[in-house]
């Protein structure tokens, strides 16, 4: 192959790589709206209770560059919001949790309403903002509920 | 094992050392698709070298993280904060199992094996270098999940 044709491969593969990077970025720390499963501390091996307003379950690994950052933010967040509790999964010796909950990177965070339903998933490191617009969101809601079922139930 | 104090870096050495890594293997895909087999095998060598240093010697004792405090950090402002030289040091580790398959199959005479396999490893140094990305973690977090990392089930305290 000529020079010129080889410089033109190296910009392709230079090309293909910053796509492949500007996609990975741009899906990282996003929140997905899931409805799922209600899950209990002992399901992820928690030895604290959940939160009574929401819980954020971090799944992390031992060696993992971007989970001491989550933490120190989730606890952040957790402290600041009274009924929200922050709960971290170490999977380095529990393959069984990873396989489970299909974690496919280091941080992913469940976001866990108040009856420990799986209200979100976030995929790599959060930001504080999404963290806390969707708790808004989830904290909103119960109280929401907690209030529309509150006239129905007198009639029980 | 008992839990050592970890070594702790400042994050941007690492990136650093993943540039210049990225850049070099960008000239062994060079060399081997325009021929230039036996220098392109050479420096891959090295570069395969390399990675066993960091991998072995701990990313913190990485030539380029040395080039890295000389040079490049005197001109920086200080780390808002340090990071753990576990995963950094895994990377050099996966690193090192590319290149070395590379440099392998390259020495058999398999026809294009030191083109790919520093295309691959450059993917990755490139990722690691512009966007942070850490394919050592990723990795690592599928070895546990594939069960080769699990050595029983221990309480590790939260840190």
């Amino acid at each position: 192959m000529n020079p010129l044709e080889a410089i033109g491969l190296l910009f392709a593969l230079l090309a293909a790589t910053t796509v492949l990077g500007l996609v990975w970025r741009a899906r990282q720390g996003r929140v997905a709206s899931v409805a799922g499963d209600i899950i209990t501390p002992a399901d992820v091996a928690s030895p604290t209770a959940f939160g009574p307003a929401a819980t954020l379950v971090q799944f992390s690994t031992e060696l993992c560059a971007r989970c001491p950052g989550t933490r120190r933010l989730l606890d952040a967040v957790a402290e600041q919001r009274p009924g929200v509790v922050h709960v971290d999964v170490d999977l380095t010796h529990r393959p069984d949790l990873a396989n489970r909950f299909a974690v496919l990177q280091t941080p992913t965070t469940l976001i866990l309403d108040g009856s420990g339903r799986v209200r979100a998933r976030v995929g790599g490191a959060p930001s504080r903002a999404d963290i806390s617009a969707t708790l808004d969101a989830i904290t909103q809601n119960t109280t929401r509920r907690t209030l529309t079922t509150a006239p129905g139930s007198s009639h029980v | 094992m008992s839990k050592p104090p970890r070594a702790r870096l400042d994050p941007r050495g690492p990136r650093f050392g993943a540039s210049l890594t990225a850049v070099l293997l960008l000239v062994v895909v060079f060399l081997s698709l325009t021929g230039a087999s036996a220098a392109a095998l050479t420096l891959l060598a090295a570069i395969t070298a390399l990675f066993a240093w960091g991998a072995l010697a701990g990313a913190g004792r990485h030539p380029y993280g040395v080039l890295f405090k000389k040079f490049v950090r005197p001109h920086l402002a200080p780390p808002t904060e340090l990071e753990d030289a576990a995963p950094p040091t895994f990377a050099q580790g996966v690193g090192l199992a590319v290149t070395l398959v590379g440099l392998i199959l390259g020495l058999a005479g398999v026809p294009g094996a030191v083109g790919i396999a520093a295309a691959a490893a450059f993917v990755a140094a490139f990722l690691n270098a512009v966007f942070d990305y850490c394919l050592g973690c990723q990795i690592y977090l599928l070895l546990v999940r594939f069960g080769v990392l699990n050595r029983g089930r221990r309480t590790v305290g939260n840190v």
